[in-house]
C-alpha cells in the first residue's frame, strides 16, 4: 500500500472500545500514518455515551478521496476492537472477507446491559472468541492487557493491538512506530516498541486455542435462574433499585419497602444490587440445570 | 559500639536519647522553639536503630501520625512547645479517649499565645492537665535536670505503655537547654516493656474489655482481631454508645485507671520535709532553685523542706497531705502567675504562698529565701 | 486480570453485619462507594486481617466502622495524618482513608495536599457530597454556586474546590474521579488506586439526598443518583471540560476516569532505604 496509486477504494477502518480504553488515542495514530503517506483520510468518532465505560467508536476512511466520513454496516475492511462486547456490538459492521482484531478483555458498564431477558434472542456478547474467529476470514484475538502485564505496563495493551494491525495494513513497521512515538509519553517509549513488536510477532504466530473471554458467560448459561432476596430490615425503601431497574421488576410495598414484583423479568443484571446504599439486596444467579422453576423474591 | 555513657549534652538531646533507649521507633514532630533540638535529635538518632522520623505539615498532623503509628504498636513520641502544645490538645484528648499510648514532650516558653519563644516559663502546667477537652485521664512528669530529663521520658514510655494513657514529659526552656552530665544507662528492664498485647480467641473479643488491672489488652492491627477504635464514647466492644449507664461505666474505667495504679505512677523528691515549718513545693529550675534556698535556710536555723513531683499529675496529693501537714506554710515557686498554687491550696488550704514570676526570666533562690522568712514572721 | 466473578463478590462477609442497617440516610451515595471499596478490596484478595481503614469525622467517616477489618475513626479531618503515621509503622497493612469533602478539603486541607506531596502508599477516598451532612448541611469547600445550604440560606456564593486537581497539584501520583452511579467502574478505579504504589487520591461523586438534595430540590434518590449520568465526561475529553475555579463545579460535567498518574518514589520506600542506608554505616 506504500504504492499510493495501488489504492483505488478508501480503505475502512473501524475503531471501538468503551470510554478511558484510548480508542480515540490508536484512530488518531493510524489517521496521522495514513495522512503521512499521503492518504486523504477523514475521522469520525463518537463518544458513545460520553462517559467512562459507555462506547466510542472512530472510524477511519483513508484513500486517495475520501467522500463520506463514516463507515456502513457490513463495509468495514478492519475492525479493531478494544473490547470483547464492543467487539460483538459492531461485528455486523465488517464486511465479509474483512479483517477482525479484538482484545478479549471485558469491561461491563452498569449501563451496558442490553436485551439479556431471559429466552431473549442469543445475546451478542456471549459469543466466545472461537466462534466469531470461526466465523470472520481473519481473525484474531488477544489477550492484549495480559501480554502487556507481562511487559510491565498495562497501558501498552493498545500498542500491541497496534502491532497486529500493522500486518493487516502494508505500512512499514517504522513508518508505524515513529508515528506511535509521537503519541506516548517520551520514558514508554521502549516499553512501546516492544509492545509493538510483540502484537507483530503474535500475529506472525496466532494459533488456536484462542485465549478465553474473561467474565463473558459461556453459552450454557444464558439458561438461568435468578434469585434476588431483599433484606427488608436493612432496606429504607429510598426507592433507587425500584426506579433504575431497567425492567421495573421492583416496587416499594405499603411499608416502603422494597419487593420483587416481577421475578419472571429480572435479568439478574445486577443494577439493584449494586446501587442499594443499603447492601439490603442480593442477587443469587443459577444456571438452571441445577435450580427448579423460578427465582422469587422475599 | 560503645558509646561513651557519661556525656554533656543539653537537656533537649537527653530527652530524645531517653525516647531511643525507651524503645521509641517513632518520631513526628513539627519545629518550634525552644523544643526543635529533641527532633533534631530524633531525626539523627532513629535511623541508627530502624526507627522512622518524620517532620510532619503542622503540629497537629504530628500528634496525628504519632498516634498512628502506636495504633500500629509501635512505641512513638512527638515534642513541641507552648502554641504547638495547644494545637496538638485535639488528638491528645483522642489519645486519651481511643487509650492509644504516646508521649508528648513539652519545653515550656513564655505565653499566652506565642509569647516569649526564647524565654522559659512553666505556664502550662494546667494545660498540660486540662488542656484538652472533657474529663480525661493523663500523666504529666516534669523533670527538673538533663539526668533526670532523659529517666524520666524512659518512665514516661513506660507509664505509657503500661497503662495505655498519653504521657506529657513537662520541663521549661532552661532544663530543656542546659547542658550537664547524664549517664546514659540503659533503660531499666521492668521499663522496656511494651503494652499488654490482645491474645486468645478472635471471635467475641472486646477491645474495651478491661483486666482486673483495669487497662484492656491492646489488639494489634494484623494480629487478626479487626477492632474499631473511635474518639466517640463507645463501649467495651469498640463502638460509640451513649446509653447513660454504659457511658458511666466506660468513662468511669477510663479516669479510674490511673487512681488504680497511683503507686506505679507517683514520683516526687522531699528534701527535710519531716521536721519542717516551711515547705516549698516547684518543679523545673524553680526547683533546683527552691532546694537551694532550703538549704540555706537550714544553715540558717530555718526548718525548711522542699516537696517536688516528679509526676506532677496526677499530683501526688497523699505524700504532700502527710508531709505539708506539720509546717505552717507552703512556699510555691512558679514561673506563671499562681497556677501551681491553686491546686495545692486545696490540700494545705490556708497555708499556701505563691511566689509567680512571668517576665521570661527564672526565679532565684535568693527571692524564695526571702519569702521563706517573710511566711514564717 | 484476577477479575473475580459478579457473582461471588458477597459483600456480607466484609461487615460487621450486626450493626446493621447502618445509621445513613436513605439514598445516601456513601453505600454505594463503599460496596466499590469492598468490591475491589475483595478482587485484589486483600486479608481482612491487614485491611486498615482510617476514616475522619462526617457521614463519611462513620462509614469505616461498618467495614470488619482494623477500623480507626479518628479526628476531624486528621485521617490522612494518621493513616501517615500508622502505613510508616506498619508498611505490611493496606491502609485506606475514607474522608469526606470538609474533612480532607477544608479541616483536613493541610494533611491532604502534604499527604499527595510525600507519596506515601495510601488510597485515598474522597467522598464528595458537597455538604456538611452529619452536622446538620452547613455549606463545604465542593458545595456548587448558588445552592442552599443552611449556612448559605440565600444561595452560596463561594467557589468550589476541585479536589482533583488540587491533588494532581499537589503531587498525588495517581488521581482520579468516579460517581456513585457507576459501581464496577468506580469498583475499577479503586482497585487501581491500590494497586498503585503510592498517595492515590480518588474522589467519589456521591450524593447527600435527604438534606442537602432536598434543600435544593434536586430530586429524591433515584433522580439525584441518576442526574451524576448526564454530567459525567471521559478523562479524554481532556481540557476542554475541565472546571474553572470561578464557575459551579458540579453542573458543569465533570471529567471521570483516572486524570492522573505518575509513578514516582514512594515515600515509605525512601524512608527505609534512608535507615537501612544509616544502619550500613553504623
Ligand atoms: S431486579 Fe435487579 S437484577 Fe433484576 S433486572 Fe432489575 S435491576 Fe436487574
Ligand atoms: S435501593 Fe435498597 S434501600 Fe433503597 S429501596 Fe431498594 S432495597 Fe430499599
Amino acid at each position: 500500500m506504500n504504492d499510493k496509486s495501488k489504492i483505488e477504494k478508501p480503505v475502512n477502518v473501524l475503531i471501538v472500545g468503551v470510554g478511558g480504553q484510548g480508542v480515540i488515542m490508536v484512530s488518531k495514530v493510524l489517521a496521522l500514518l495514513c495522512q503521512t503517506h499521503g492518504f486523504e483520510v477523514k475521522q469520525s468518532e463518537v463518544h458513545g455515551m460520553a462517559k467512562r465505560g459507555g462506547g466510542v467508536f472512530s472510524h477511519i476512511r483513508f484513500g486517495p478521496k475520501v467522500w463520506s466520513p463514516t463507515i456502513p454496516k457490513g463495509k468495514a475492511d478492519i475492525l479493531l476492537a478494544l473490547e470483547w462486547a464492543e467487539a460483538m456490538r459492531w461485528l455486523d459492521h465488517l464486511k465479509p472477507g474483512g479483517t477482525f482484531i479484538a482484545d478479549t478483555q471485558r469491561i461491563v458498564p452498569p449501563f451496558a446491559c442490553r436485551n439479556r431477558k431471559r429466552g431473549a434472542e442469543r445475546n451478542y456478547s456471549r459469543e466466545t472468541p472461537a466462534e466469531i474467529i470461526d466465523k470472520v476470514k481473519n481473525g484474531y484475538a488477544l489477550d492484549a492487557e495480559g501480554m502487556a502485564m507481562t511487559l510491565g505496563n498495562r497501558r501498552v495493551a493498545n500498542t500491541i493491538l497496534l502491532g497486529v494491525l500493522s500486518t493487516a495494513l502494508d505500512f512499514s513497521p517504522e513508518s508505524w512506530q515513529a508515528v506511535i512515538e509521537k503519541f506516548v509519553p517520551p520514558h514508554t517509549i521502549e516499553t512501546n516498541a516492544q509492545a509493538f513488536q510483540e502484537g507483530r510477532s503474535w500475529t506472525a504466530n496466532a494459533v488456536k486455542p484462542l485465549p478465553v473471554v474473561s467474565e463473558a458467560p459461556s453459552a450454557e448459561s444464558i439458561d438461568i435462574t435468578t434469585e434476588l432476596t431483599i433484606n427488608t430490615v436493612w432496606c429504607k425503601g429510598c426507592d433507587i433499585c425500584v426506579k433504575m431497574c431497567p425492567e421495573r421488576c421492583l416496587a416499594l410495598n405499603e411499608d416502603q419497602e422494597a419487593v420483587l414484583i416481577h421475578p419472571d423479568k429480572c435479568t439478574g443484571c445486577r443494577i439493584c444490587e449494586w446501587l442499594c446504599p443499603d447492601y439490603a439486596i442480593k442477587l443469587h444467579k443459577r444456571p438452571n440445570s441445577q435450580t427448579e422453576g423460578t427465582g422469587a423474591g422475599v | 559500639m560503645s558509646k561513651q555513657r557519661l556525656q554533656n549534652i543539653p537537656g533537649n538531646h537527653a530527652c530524645a536519647l531517653g525516647a531511643v533507649a525507651a524503645g521509641c521507633r517513632f518520631y513526628a514532630g513539627y519545629p518550634i522553639t525552644p523544643s526543635s533540638e529533641v527532633a533534631e535529635r530524633m531525626s539523627a538518632e532513629l535511623p541508627k536503630v530502624g526507627g522512622m522520623f518524620v517532620q510532619m505539615e503542622d503540629e497537629i498532623a504530628s500528634m496525628g501520625a504519632v498516634i498512628g503509628a502506636s495504633m500500629g504498636g509501635v512505641k512513638a513520641m512527638t515534642a513541641t512547645s507552648g502554641p504547638g502544645f495547644s494545637l496538638k490538645q485535639e488528638n491528645l484528648g483522642y489519645a486519651a479517649q481511643a487509650e492509644i499510648p504516646c508521649v508528648i514532650i513539652n519545653v515550656m516558653r513564655g505565653g499566652p499565645s506565642t509569647g516569649m519563644p526564647t524565654r522559659p516559663a512553666q505556664g502550662d502546667i494546667m494545660q498540660a492537665r486540662w488542656g484538652t477537652h472533657g474529663d480525661h485521664p493523663i500523666i504529666v512528669v516534669a523533670p527538673d535536670s538533663v539526668a533526670e530529663i532523659y529517666s524520666e521520658t524512659i518512665r514516661a514510655f513506660a507509664l505509657s505503655e503500661r497503662l495505655r494513657v498519653p504521657v506529657v514529659v513537662l520541663y521549661d526552656e532552661v532544663v530543656g537547654h542546659l547542658i550537664e552530665t547524664v549517664d546514659l544507662q540503659p533503660a531499666p528492664e521492668e521499663q522496656l516493656a511494651s503494652r499488654k498485647w490482645a491474645e486468645g480467641p478472635r471471635e467475641g473479643f472486646l477491645p474495651y474489655r478491661a483486666d482486673a488491672d483495669m487497662v484492656p489488652p491492646f489488639p494489634r492491627p494484623g494480629d487478626g482481631f479487626r477492632t474499631h477504635t473511635t474518639g466517640l464514647t463507645h463501649d467495651e466492644n469498640g463502638f460509640p454508645t451513649q446509653a447513660h449507664e454504659r457511658v458511666e461505666a466506660v468513662i468511669g474505667r477510663l479516669l479510674g485507671k490511673l487512681d488504680r495504679h497511683k503507686e506505679l505512677i507517683e514520683s516526687y523528691e522531699a528534701v527535710g520535709c519531716e521536721d519542717a515549718e516551711v515547705i516549698v513545693t516547684a518543679i523545673g529550675i524553680s526547683a533546683r532553685a527552691a532546694k537551694k534556698a532550703v538549704a540555706t535556710a537550714r544553715k540558717n536555723g530555718i526548718k525548711a523542706g522542699l516537696f517536688r513531683p516528679i509526676t506532677l499529675w496526677p499530683f501526688p496529693e497523699e505524700a504532700f497531705r502527710k508531709l505539708s501537714a506539720g509546717a505552717s506554710a507552703v512556699v510555691v515557686p512558679e514561673m506563671n502567675a499562681g497556677q501551681l498554687a491553686l491546686e495545692l491550696e486545696r490540700f494545705a488550704p490556708g497555708k499556701v504562698s505563691a511566689l509567680t514570676r512571668y517576665d521570661g526570666e527564672h526565679i532565684d533562690p535568693s527571692q524564695i529565701l526571702k519569702r521563706i522568712e517573710e511566711v514564717l514572721s | 486480570m484476577n477479575e473475580i466473578s459478579a457473582d461471588s463478590f458477597d459483600i456480607n462477609e466484609y461487615l460487621r453485619l450486626e450493626l446493621f442497617p447502618h445509621f445513613l440516610c436513605p439514598g445516601c451515595g456513601h453505600g454505594m462507594a463503599m460496596r466499590a471499596m469492598l468490591w475491589a478490596v475483595a478482587e485484589l484478595g486483600i486479608d481482612k486481617d491487614n485491611l486498615a481503614i482510617v476514616s475522619g469525622i462526617g457521614c463519611s467517616g462513620r462509614m469505616g466502622a461498618y467495614v470488619d477489618a482494623n477500623t480507626f475513626h479518628v479526628t476531624h479531618g486528621r485521617p490522612l495524618a494518621f493513616a501517615t503515621g500508622l502505613k510508616l509503622a506498619r508498611p505490611d497493612l493496606t491502609v485506606i482513608v475514607i474522608t469526606g469533602d470538609g474533612d480532607s478539603l477544608a479541616i483536613g486541607g493541610n494533611h491532604l495536599i502534604h499527604a499527595c506531596r510525600r507519596n506515601l502508599d495510601i488510597t485515598c477516598l474522597m467522598l464528595n457530597n458537597e455538604i456538611y451532612g452529619m452536622t446538620g448541611g452547613q455549606v463545604s469547600p465542593t458545595t456548587t454556586l448558588t445552592r442552599f445550604t443552611t449556612t448559605t440560606p440565600y444561595g452560596n456564593y463561594e467557589p468550589a474546590f476541585d479536589a482533583c486537581r488540587l491533588a494532581e497539584a499537589a503531587g498525588a501520583s495517581f488521581v482520579g474521579r468516579e460517581a456513585t452511579l457507576q459501581v464496577p467502574t468506580l469498583k475499577n478505579l479503586i482497585r487501581e488506586g491500590i494497586e498503585h504504589k503510592g498517595f492515590s487520591f480518588l474522589e467519589v461523586i456521591s450524593d447527600c439526598t435527604e438534606i442537602y438534595g432536598r434543600k435544593n430540590a434536586l430530586g429524591n434518590s433515584p433522580e439525584m443518583v441518576l442526574s451524576q449520568k448526564s454530567k459525567m465526561r471521559p478523562e479524554s475529553y481532556g481540557g476542554l471540560m475541565s472546571n474553572k475555579v470561578d464557575q459551579p463545579f458540579r453542573p458543569n460535567p465533570f471529567q471521570t476516569g483516572v486524570l492522573a498518574r505518575n509513578e514516582r518514589q514512594e515515600y515509605g520506600e525512601l524512608c527505609r532505604r534512608h535507615i537501612a542506608a544509616k544502619q550500613q554505616a553504623e
